[in-house]
């Protein structure tokens, strides 16, 4: 395996001879992000002000000023990417990481980007929900060439509307966008109070068909996929969006997988106020808890934060908050194994019996083939989430500072405001009919499976 | 030699007998038990002779009993047959009846004491008559040598009989070890798909499978059932043959055998030239020759007019071959003769017939030692993939797919699956290692004798 350090230092190389040839003088310097944790937000350093975004477990990319112009390089390049501790994948990206950096611009804005590529084979941008002239469109065969592998394109026109929109190659996307190949793009208003908010992430929905054991997706995947991610991270590997209580929050989020995510906020309504066709008109807007990101969709919710805890934020397909896991497994729930147990056992040692109370593998730490992850994990502060994929939280907090993102650790509860077991007397409980008698201990069982249970 | 006459009249008489023979007193055991020894590595009889009474019955049964005492390794069933095989004592007492001529036709021929008594007709007659051969006096020297010939033939024969028995009792004995491994290899397989049908059978009754899914696996476990029942048979059968070959019956036939074949050497046997090797050491090749050389004697043929190589013959009918091709010298000479018109055409044709005996019997060594060195190195190459590669990549499977498991990534009957396939390769490497000892035992056998003996410098030697 390539490290990844040596992977990048070695792109980071090509990178820099290829501006030497192309003329230093004309062709911006291509930033290069090597860590998947979350960058502070990029102050605007020039041109107009703006309120710039988190991008979970992402980055800013940085520009140049040039005669008015916004001047950005995109590379686009094959990366290593880290989905969670203990996984890598080897994706396809730009800059050094998949997705690639957010391109955050105002509106009015004259922008051009140079696009060089590293790939094997040709690409191009599409510049996902912009008004642009035809030819900036990035659709290879319609408004240009690909771009063939080693050359640089450069991209040039007016950001102009504000919004929410992403930018993915239109050049064999297939590959190319079940490779990583995705970043997103933020048109701030020309006045940074309008639809001010105090937080504001931004992620993108992907999914990737890792087999266990493996390092790269499997393209051909359609709908099968096995890891569900935030900005190609899957939980435990997600940072909690951490927020100061009663901040006025906005979550925006692009779908580029095949499928809709149905996404969940805890503790809060929200109301949807933002589609990649521009903000939608208060009086249209209506109360949620879950709002669904279609294909190709992107979503922007906004809520204030007045509730304090730890608040569950996920996709609600329950599949999908699930990371690696085999879909052909044959449900064993409620399957005696007294005495076949022990006879596997003696034929495969090692073996131990799993499923046959549920899907839930309790504490069961068992080794798993390479670059996998646990198809559920992450610990909270009363034992194991059970959460993989699409899952993070809301960390509402009193008394932060306008820009502290860090993780505040768990919430500390009130005293009297968490569920608790009862301990009194319990009549039998009634048992529903044609339902087999169970035995006493998985009656035991259940009732402490109940406590980490959904 | 001693020559001793007990009915020899004088030393006059004795000076009449070209050849000295007398009876060895164990029927020529002795000089063949010598030769298998040599060649096997293994005493031919626990008393240096044949058991011919009880007393001796009782020494070799303790003997055998003694090596039963513990699961039976090769080379002591080898040791078991070549004492006890029946087959092969009866041609070890065919040598004695060899020895009896040969020294009896070095003796004068006794004096005839002829008794007849008749009965007829209510009478009784009684004829006494002595006679004396003088002929045989005339003719012993002569019928002494041609017996002589005779004899050491016998011996070289009975000598080979013992190899036989010696290669076909290693063969059986790797096939009856083999067969118990393979038999249980099918039970193993039969357990885990046991353990299938079992674990289908509950999740039926969960409501979790259709009753399709269940007969499925039952329908496997079943196969394997009978699998096992093949097996076993397959198992007796070899046992069987391995115990006739050792000459066993009653209490002894509950012998055990070890758990698995021995393991694969570290390399095999690096043989220069097995044709050589084969012609040189081979008893049936030195029996034909004997019997060549014994027929001219006996047709009185001593004018030679050139030499034939009978591996020339050989090499000329099989000129199309590898043989050609290896180009070391080979030779087995022996004379033609001048056939003039007073001889006989039967002397001629008895002749050529045993010459062309001899040439076909040096071909087949050689094409034996051929093929049978071809295939050992072939069996070694086969077993050692197996050890190497087969099986470890199965268990590197077998891990893997348990991960999987561990994971909720594969479900139990994907794990249990793997198991059998895991079995079937070790399977794969039980056979390939029975081949291999076998093909051992069948180089050892067309090469005439234990490969262990033998180094690879043997090049340059000729008969
Ligand atoms: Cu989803």
């Amino acid at each position: 395996m390539t490290t990844r350090r040596s992977f990048l230092s070695g792109a980071a190389l090509i990178g820099a001879g290829m501006v030497t040839k192309a003329g230093a003088a004309s062709l911006p310097e291509a930033p290069v992000q090597s860590s998947a944790a979350t960058a502070p937000p990029l102050v605007p350093p020039n041109g107009r002000p703006y309120n710039p975004v988190v991008t979970l477990n992402g980055w800013t990319l940085p520009w140049r000023m040039k005669d008015g112009v916004k001047e950005f390089h995109l590379v686009a390049e094959p990366v290593v990417r880290e989905l969670a501790p203990g996984m890598t994948a080897n994706l396809w990206g730009y800059n050094g990481q998949s997705p690639g950096p957010t391109i955050e611009v105002v509106e009015g804005d004259r922008v051009r980007i140079f696009v060089t590529n590293k790939l094997p084979e040709h690409t191009s941008v599409h510049w996902h929900g912009q008004l642009l002239p035809n030819g900036m469109d990035g659709i290879t065969g319609l408004t240009q060439p690909g771009i063939q592998p080693g050359k640089t394109f450069v991209y040039e026109f007016v950001a102009r509307h504000a919004g929410t929109f992403m930018y993915h190659p239109h050049a064999d996307e297939m590959a190319q966008m079940a490779m990583g190949m995705m970043g997103f793009w933020i048109t701030h208003p020309k006045d940074p109070k309008q639809h001010a908010v105090e937080r504001d992430f931004v992620f993108l929905l992907s999914a990737y068909d890792i087999e266990p054991g493996s390092y790269t997706p499997k393209i051909n995947t359609m709908l099968d996929f096995n890891l569900w991610t935030f900005n190609s991270r899957a939980f435990p590997g997600i940072d909690p969006m951490v927020v100061r209580k009663n901040d006025r929050v906005r979550i925006r989020a692009g779908n580029l997988t095949m499928t809709n995510h149905p996404i969940h906020l805890h503790g809060h309504t929200f109301e949807v106020t933002g589609t990649d066709g521009g903000w939608v008109r208060p009086s249209a807007r209506w109360p949620e808890v879950t709002t669904d990101v279609a294909v190709g969709q992107m979503r922007a919710i906004e809520f204030v934060a007045d509730a304090p805890g730890d608040w569950a934020f996920h996709c609600h397909k329950s599949h999908h908050t699930m990371n690696a896991m085999g879909h052909n497994v044959p449900t064993m729930i409620g399957v005696d194994h007294t005495g076949v147990a022990e006879k596997i056992n003696k034929l495969v040692p090692g073996y131990m019996v799993m499923g046959d109370k549920g899907g839930s593998m309790g504490d069961m730490q068992m080794p798993l083939p390479e670059n996998t992850l646990p198809m559920m994990s992450g610990d909270g502060p009363f034992g194991g989430l059970e959460m993989g994929g699409m899952f993070t939280t809301v960390k509402v907090r009193e008394g932060l500072a306008r820009d502290d993102y860090k993780d505040p650790g768990w919430y500390r509860h009130p005293k009297g405001t968490v569920a608790y077991e009862w301990t009194g007397e319990v009549p039998p409980a009634p048992r529903a009919p044609g339902v087999p008698p169970s035995k006493p201990t998985e009656t035991m069982n259940v009732k402490r499976d109940a406590k980490h249970h959904h | 030699m001693n020559c001793l006459h007990k009915l020899a009249g004088g030393a006059s008489m004795a000076l009449l007998l070209g050849g000295c023979a007398s009876l060895s007193g164990d029927g020529g055991f002795g000089a063949a038990a010598g030769v298998s020894e040599q060649r096997t590595g293994l005493s031919a009889s626990v008393a240096g002779r044949l058991p011919r009474n009880d007393d001796d019955a009782r020494a070799l049964a303790a003997v055998i009993d003694k090596k039963l005492g513990q699961p039976l390794a090769v080379d002591e069933a080898v040791h078991i047959a070549l004492l006890n095989n029946r087959g092969l004592q009866a041609s070890y007492w065919s040598l004695g009846i060899a020895e009896a001529d040969l020294v009896q036709a070095g003796r004068l021929q006794n004096p005839v004491f002829d008794f007849k008594r008749s009965h007829g007709g209510g009478e009784v007659s009684i004829e006494r008559t002595l006679t004396f051969n003088l002929l045989s006096l005339i003719m012993a020297p002569l019928a002494g040598r041609i017996e002589g010939r005779r004899y050491e033939q016998t011996k070289l024969l009975v000598s080979n009989e013992a190899l036989k028995v010696a290669a076909d009792t290693r063969r059986a004995w790797v096939e009856a070890v083999a067969a118990n491994q393979s038999a249980e290899y099918a039970v193993q397989v039969e357990e885990s798909a046991q353990a299938s049908a079992e674990l289908a059978d509950r999740m039926r009754k969960a409501g979790n499978w259709s009753a399709m899914d269940v007969a499925r696996e039952q329908a496997y476990h079943a196969q394997t059932v009978a699998d096992v029942s093949a097996a076993r048979k397959a198992a007796v059968a070899a046992r069987e043959k391995l115990t006739r070959l050792m000459g066993l019956s009653g209490a002894q036939t509950a012998y055990k055998l070890p758990d698995h074949l021995p393991e694969l050497p570290a390399a095999p046997q690096e043989l220069g030239d097995i044709e050589q090797i084969a012609v040189n050491e081979r008893l049936d090749i030195q029996a034909a020759k004997l019997d060549t050389a014994h027929t001219a004697s006996t047709l009185g043929l001593t004018k030679t007019t050139r030499f034939i190589n009978v591996l020339d013959l050989g090499v000329v009918s099989n000129s199309e071959g590898r043989t050609n091709a290896r180009g070391y010298e080979l030779s087995l000479e022996i004379p033609l003769f001048e056939w003039g018109s007073t001889r006989v055409a039967r002397a001629e044709a008895t002749y050529m017939q045993s010459v062309n005996l001899l040439a076909q019997a040096a071909i087949n060594a050689r094409s034996e030692a051929r093929e049978s060195y071809a295939d050992y190195r072939a069996s070694y190459e086969l077993a050692r993939h197996y050890r190497d590669h087969v099986v470890p990549l199965r268990k590197k499977l077998a891990d893997e797919t348990l991960l999987r498991y561990n994971g909720m990534l594969m479900s139990v009957f994907e794990l249990l699956a793997d198991a059998r396939e895991q079995s079937a390769a070790v399977n794969g490497y039980i056979g390939a290692l029975k081949d291999y000892w076998t093909a051992q035992a069948n180089l050892e056998a067309a090469l005439g004798g234990r490969l262990g003996d033998r180094q690879s410098t043997n090049k340059g030697v000729t008969p």
